[in-house]
Formats: C-alpha cells, structure tokens, sequence
C-alpha cells in the first residue's frame, strides 16, 4: 500500500490483538482440554516474549491449536508469518534463500528438517500454569502480520502481505456473513489445512477473531468427522471442501447435527449442495476468494447461482478482466476467474482463467507447473493439462524427454510441487504440436489428450 | 519378511488400488512394503486416501478411521492397509 492512500493518522491505528469477550469464553478445544480467553493470552503473550525478535516464522505446527497460538504469539512479538504454498522440500530451500533468518515453528521432531525450528509444545509445556493474564495486547493496524504465496507463472513463488487491520476486517465480515447464516457463533471444525488461505482464515481467524471456538482436530475418514463433531459443543460449523462432503455424504455415516457448513476451493455442485442440506438440514454456505484477495463473497448454492460480494468490496471488470478493491483488499486485484457483475454486490462467476488450476484446495497455475517440468534435466519439451474438470479433475502431462523414466521426472516434480499437482498420467510422446509462436493451439492439445488420455467414464 | 498372513488379502487391496483409481500399475507388482501414500512407492496422496478408503468400507464393511495423530498411517504401507482391513473387516 502506498502512503498516499493510508490517512496519516491511520499509522498510529492499534487495534485489540483479540475482539471484546468474556475472560472466560471459550476459545479453543484441544485434545480433552477446554482453553478460555485468559488462558490463550496468556500462552500466546508467554510464548511471544520467547520468539526471536525480528526474524520471520515459518509455522509448521500440525496441531490447529498450536499453529493458532504461534501465529498469535507472532502477531504480539512482530514477527512475520510465512506461509507458503508447498512445504516440499525445494519450495521450503527457496522460501528460506529468500527469508534466510526464518525460524520454523513446530510441534514435531522432523517437519522442519534442516531448518532452524523452535519446538512450540516443549516451550509451551514448560509455561508455568499460574502466572496473571496479561493485559490484551494493543497491533497496529498496518503491522504485516502474514505473507502468503501464490505459485505465480515464472516458477518464483509471489509474496502477498496481510496486515492485521485489514486481516481483522476480513475476518469480521466473513463472521457477520457466516453467523447471520447459522444463528449465531458455533464451534468450528475443519477437514482442510489451515497452513491455506481457506483452511486459515476459516477454522483458525473465524473462529478466534470471529467469536467462535476453534477445535484442534483434523478429522479426515468420514468416520472421524462424525465422530469429532458429535464431540463439540452445539451449535456446531463444518468447514470443507467439496471433495470431502461428497465423501462423508456417500459414507452413509450418521452425523451429528450441524448449524451450518462451509465449503471452497472447488467449485460445489447445486446438487451436491441441495443434497447436503437435505441430509444435514443445514444451510451450506460457499466462499468464493482466493489467496490474494482471500474471501470476497459467499453464496448458497443450494438456493442461488449468484455470489453476494462482503460488505464494501467493489468489483468492475474491463473486458475478461474483473478487479476487486475496497473492504479489507490490500490493493486493487484481479480476479482469476471471468465473472459477470449483476445489481446490488452480486455475480456470476463466468469461468477461471486458462491458466489458474485448483486441486483439492491447492492452487497452483499451469505456468508454473510447465516451468518446473521443463527446467529438469534431460526434459527437452513438456506440456500440463486438465483433462476434464471437476472435483476430483487430475492434471496429465506430456513429455519429450528421450532416455528418462516417468520414475524420474515423477521425483524431480516432488521437489519441487505439492504431490496433488503430479501428472496422471504422464505420457511420453516424440514431440508437441507447437505452432510458430511457440503455443501448443487449443485443439491440438485436445487431440492429444484424445489420443493418449483414456479415462474411466 | 517371507509370507504374511494377510498375503491373499494384500493382492485383492492391490488390485483394488489400481481398480479404484485407474492406475497405470500392474497390481502384481506392488510390493507389501511398499509406500502407498506420500513421495515414495505408489505416490498416493490425501485424495486418493478418500476414494480407497469409501471402497474399503464398502466392500469391507467397516469406516476407515485415523488410529494416530497421523491420518495416513494406515497407507504407509499395502501391508499395514491390508492389517488395518483384517483386523477391522466385517465382511
């Protein structure tokens, strides 16, 4: 942000690291543990005081409560949050050439691997349990408190700073929307990670600075979903995926009654959803945003095809072009989606742009991918795909790669990219239908997956 | 390791695998110790988890649930999936 656009006063802006409550409203549920407000402060504030000033924190803490407590705990000492986009192993070497004073966070022996990492469960273990809350710590508002990534076309991740005042008024109006949508705040569970944008600010931000209760677990079987949420206290708010909910619905499991249930990163069918909502009898609610932007609308689709932008956010597009500004955005941005504005905040998401792909909640843009192909030895042309779309899509590439193994190409790939994003298949062919300038045309590639590509029905 | 118990069981999950996710693998040649799930082996990741794990319950007839902190520990290997199944089976 420039300065031109901040009033001068809005510097000197301090906002409540948490929102107004009661000392002992509940925050967190963890393992068989209860955590009140006072005590998250005062573990947060401990913790805090024990992070190396200056240096940017890379959390990898696999346990949400304690993820939660690091980002907070680093909100407090100033430190920067990294959050990437992969942990694979060369994403994580090329996050710390450019962060080379980061510090890992974690709550096990070997996430970190070579890095420096601080263990957050041995310090927090060895808080003493009576010491007095502190008062509740005063962030600027302009203080950058998270960076994301985003995959970028160049095969260099790009870095993408939040601040806690406009984190803060995301959150609120993702809050309002969701729990004018279930009847009140409840506690949230969720299938996705939370080291994501969605996974982040939808079952670690919304419920900590939304006034619900952030639970610990990270249920995955269908059977381990119904069984965690049965555990929470009603009302109870399910974050997933499309992917997830069509597994847990054909599961057959019973499942405990839900106030509500959130899903992104995939597009959700309307039949899906309607079919969701019958079993639950539960509004679902869909959250449309990405890394950049994070949320900037919601929907239910069960009832209604149009997204319903947050309060103050401002949308216009030129062309295919659509830009977003305005509510919590750092900046104008484009969408990587083509919508169509109707009346009153409302759009039609039209369809994404060519290169941007979305698997299982990870995204990553087809750029990138054909970058990392390309740049591994003894690959002389190479080409993704996404054969067909859809929820559980897989990409495919093509290879000219005389003299390597798919073995091989597979194990430089994972280096460098989240194993969802790996092709399947990987077909090896003599050479690709490149035209003059270089491209592969539309239809060329659509023969070749025709030829090549056989998929079930 | 020479034979195990649940050899005959490892070759139906084996072939089950490939069925279900439309491999591009021999079933036979999938290893019982090999890894399923992560960067070595048969590579499978949380998706895939997902779809195995509703073909198991049912043709198995029980809910695959986490046994650790780890969601994926059943997939470490043909062999522990083909543990987990016989000790779960009620089918």
């Amino acid at each position: 942000m420039s300065i031109r656009n901040a009033a001068p006063e809005l510097a000197a802006v301090t906002l409540p690291l948490l929102p107004e409550a009661a000392p002992d409203a509940i925050v967190a549920l963890h393992g068989h543990e209860t955590i009140r407000r006072d005590r998250f402060v005062r573990e947060l504030c401990a913790l805090a005081a024990r992070l190396p000033a200056g240096r940017p924190l890379l959390n990898l803490c696999g346990d949400r409560y304690h993820f939660a407590l690091g980002l907070f705990a680093g909100i407090v000492q100033g430190n920067l949050s990294l959050l990437p986009n992969s942990t694979a192993e060369g994403n994580l070497a090329a996050l710390q050439a450019d962060y080379p004073d980061l510090v890992c966070l974690t709550d096990d022996a070997h996430s970190a691997g070579a890095l420096p990492a601080l263990r957050l469960d041995t310090l927090l273990a060895a808080l003493p349990a009576d010491a007095a809350t502190p008062a509740m710590p005063q962030i600027p508002a302009q203080q950058r408190v998270a960076c994301v990534f985003t995959s970028g076309s160049t095969g260099r991740p790009q870095p993408h700073f939040k601040t806690f005042g406009k984190l803060v008024r995301n959150v609120r109006a993702q809050a309002r929307r969701t729990w004018s949508t279930t009847g009140g705040p409840c506690a949230v569970l969720g299938t996705v990670p939370f080291q994501h944008m969605y996974g982040l600010e939808s079952t670690v931000l919304l419920p900590v600075l939304g006034g619900g209760i952030l639970c610990a677990p990270r249920p995955y079987y269908p059977a381990d979903v119904a069984e965690q949420l049965a555990r929470l206290p009603e009302p109870r708010f399910l974050v997933t995926t499309p992917y997830h909910l069509r597994n847990l619905l054909a599961s057959g499991i019973a499942i405990a009654p839900v106030a509500g249930l959130l899903s992104a990163t995939a597009p959700l069918a309307n039949e899906l959803a309607r079919h969701a909502e019958a079993r639950l009898q539960a509004p679902l609610l869909e959250i449309y945003g990405s890394t950049e932007t994070g949320q900037i609308a919601t929907r239910r689709p069960a009832l209604e095809d149009l997204w319903l932008l947050h309060d103050d956010i401002r949308l216009a597009c030129e062309g295919d072009d659509c830009f977003v500004d305005g509510g919590h955005l750092e900046a104008r941005l484009r969408l990587g989606d083509v919508v169509e504005p109707v009346a009153d905040g409302r759009f039609r998401l039209l369809g994404r742009h060519a290169d941007l792909i979305n698997v299982a909640g990870k995204r990553s843009s087809l750029g990138f991918l054909n970058h990392m192909l390309l740049r591994l030895p003894g690959v002389r042309d190479a080409c993704f795909c996404l054969p067909r779309e859809g929820e559980t899509a897989r990409l495919a590439a093509f290879v000219v790669a005389p003299g390597l193994s798919a073995a091989t190409i597979l194990a430089g790939l994972r280096q460098q990219v989240d194993a969802v994003f790996l092709p399947r298949p990987l077909v090896f062919v003599d050479q690709l239908p490149r035209n003059a300038t270089g491209k592969i045309p539309a239809a060329e590639l659509e023969a070749l997956i025709a030829r090549h590509i056989t998929r079930k029905p | 390791m020479n034979a195990t118990p649940n050899e005959a069981l490892e070759r139906e999950v084996a072939a089950m695998i490939v069925e279900a996710l439309n491999l591009e693998v021999e079933a036979a040649s999938i290893q019982p110790d090999d890894a399923l799930f992560g960067d070595d082996g048969l590579g499978l990741d949380s998706i895939d988890i997902l779809e195995v794990a509703l073909v198991v319950s049912k043709r198995y007839g029980f809910q695959l649930k986490a046994d650790s902190e780890d969601n994926f520990a059943i997939f470490a290997s043909l062999r522990s999936l083909a543990t987990h199944i016989a000790a779960h089976r009620t089918t």
